[in-house]
């Protein structure tokens, strides 16, 4: 078999290599450099499109945060108000019922004290009375004789005026 | 002992006479740079099998180590304006590689051949020309001769010329060397030990001394230097200069 020199240059060779070189440039384009950036391209998207994600949920649970407080403070508001509420009408009623119960009171004093002075007009009445016929019989007996009935009863009128405003 | 090196085979040649280019052949170094490309080719698409995006097998994470350490080597050393390079420099690299080592399969490698070095070298030559003159204009490329004094010019041509050669002789020589030693050692060995066993009187010693059984052992010690070293110590240092060439080529 024919055999080359050690050392040569042989321009077939030449192009020949040159074109093997180009070929080769090719198919490590095709086969390795395309299908690998592809797939890195692929995973930074995919990278890229998770943290958006993320940023979004972040935005998300922000918000509702945001609004749970908003109503939580609402209702914080509203319960207060409700308590207020409450609290004035109750203070309100303990106020009527107090006032309800002094204004009772009162009135059943005004009843005992009218009729306690009812009380006493009647026995004063009485007294009256009995006084005047005591006075009668006494200033009959004293004067022994049967004076008009009108003097007496003018009689025993003064005498009780007189009683009375000695008394 | 009788050591004999020679080129590569020359496998068969076709009767065609072309004008400069000569008859075209097909040599040894051809259809092993054909062996070559279908390695390489072979092992991306066996490494670029079902990618996925995420849980990755170790497979895919070393093809993407693969991809990721020739951009950052051109773009960390050249700059980001020769990303598009980034493809050719690895097929050079790769082409580089396979062809040296291959000869630890018993082929000769195609870089045994100063041919395939001269159109690696070439190339990038054409390259560097044509970074400079799109960097300075024609003008600008021819005036860098005449710098910094007119009489330099010769030089300054020569020096030119020399980067395509210096490129591709390196290469040769350091695999051609690898070749040249590897001759001798066996050689020298199978010599060694047929003196050795031709001691043995008789027989015996006449059948013994036919089987270079020094040979076992010492020259995988030195391969693991002049293949595997010098293969690709020789691939990355031409890969360097053709990127430190043409990032210089594009300095204004």
């Amino acid at each position: 078999m024919k055999v080359q020199d050690l050392v040569t240059l042989v321009p077939w060779t030449i192009v020949a290599q040159l074109c093997n070189l180009f070929i080769q440039l090719l198919l490590i384009k095709r086969f390795l450099f395309k299908p690998i950036g592809e797939i890195l391209e692929k995973r930074r998207q995919k990278a890229d499109e998770q943290i958006r994600e993320a940023e979004e949920a972040k935005a998300q649970a922000q918000a509702m945060k945001e609004s749970y407080e908003k109503d939580m403070a609402e209702a914080r508001q509203k319960a207060g108000e409700i308590l207020a509420t409450a609290q004035k009408n109750a203070a309100d009623q303990s106020e009527r019922m107090l006032q309800e119960a002094a204004g009772e009171a009162a009135a059943i004093r005004a009843r005992a004290q009218s009729e306690v002075a009812q009380e006493r007009r009647k026995a004063v009445n009485e007294a009256k009375n009995e006084i005047g016929g005591i006075a009668m019989e006494i200033a009959g007996k004293v004067i022994e004789r049967e004076i008009s009935e009108e003097d007496h009863r003018k009689l025993i009128e003064e005498f009780i005026e007189n009683v009375g405003e000695a008394s | 002992m009788n050591i004999d090196i020679t080129g590569a085979r020359i496998f068969y040649t076709f009767p065609f006479d072309f004008p400069i280019l000569g008859k075209f052949s097909i040599t040894e170094t051809l259809v092993v740079s054909w062996i070559v490309m279908a390695v390489i080719t072979g092992l991306c698409i066996w490494l670029t099998r079902d990618l996925k995006v995420e849980n990755i097998s170790k497979r895919q994470a070393f093809a993407e180590m693969l991809v990721e350490t020739a951009n950052n080597f051109v773009v960390g050393n050249a700059g980001e304006k020769f990303r598009g390079l980034v493809p050719f420099v690895a097929a050079l690299f790769a082409t580089s590689v396979f062809s040296n080592l291959i000869s630890l399969l018993g082929l000769r490698s195609p870089t045994a051949d100063l041919s395939t070095e001269a159109a690696w070298a070439g190339l990038v030559f054409v390259m560097i020309t044509h970074q400079k003159i799109k960097t300075s204009g024609i003008g600008g490329y021819l005036k860098g001769y005449t710098e910094p004094i007119f009489i330099m010019t010769p030089f300054n041509v020569l020096s030119e010329l020399a980067t395509p050669i210096s490129l591709a002789c390196r290469h040769f020589g350091n695999i051609l060397s690898g070749i040249v030693i590897n001759a001798l050692i066996y050689g020298s060995l199978a010599a060694a030990s047929a003196a050795l066993f031709r001691l043995i009187p008789g027989a015996v010693g006449e059948i013994l001394s036919h089987i270079p059984v020094l040979s076992v052992g010492v020259p995988a010690v030195l391969s693991v230097y002049f293949d595997w070293f010098t293969g690709v110590m020789q691939a990355f240092i031409f890969c360097m200069l053709t990127i430190m060439y043409l990032a210089n080529a594009a300095e204004e």
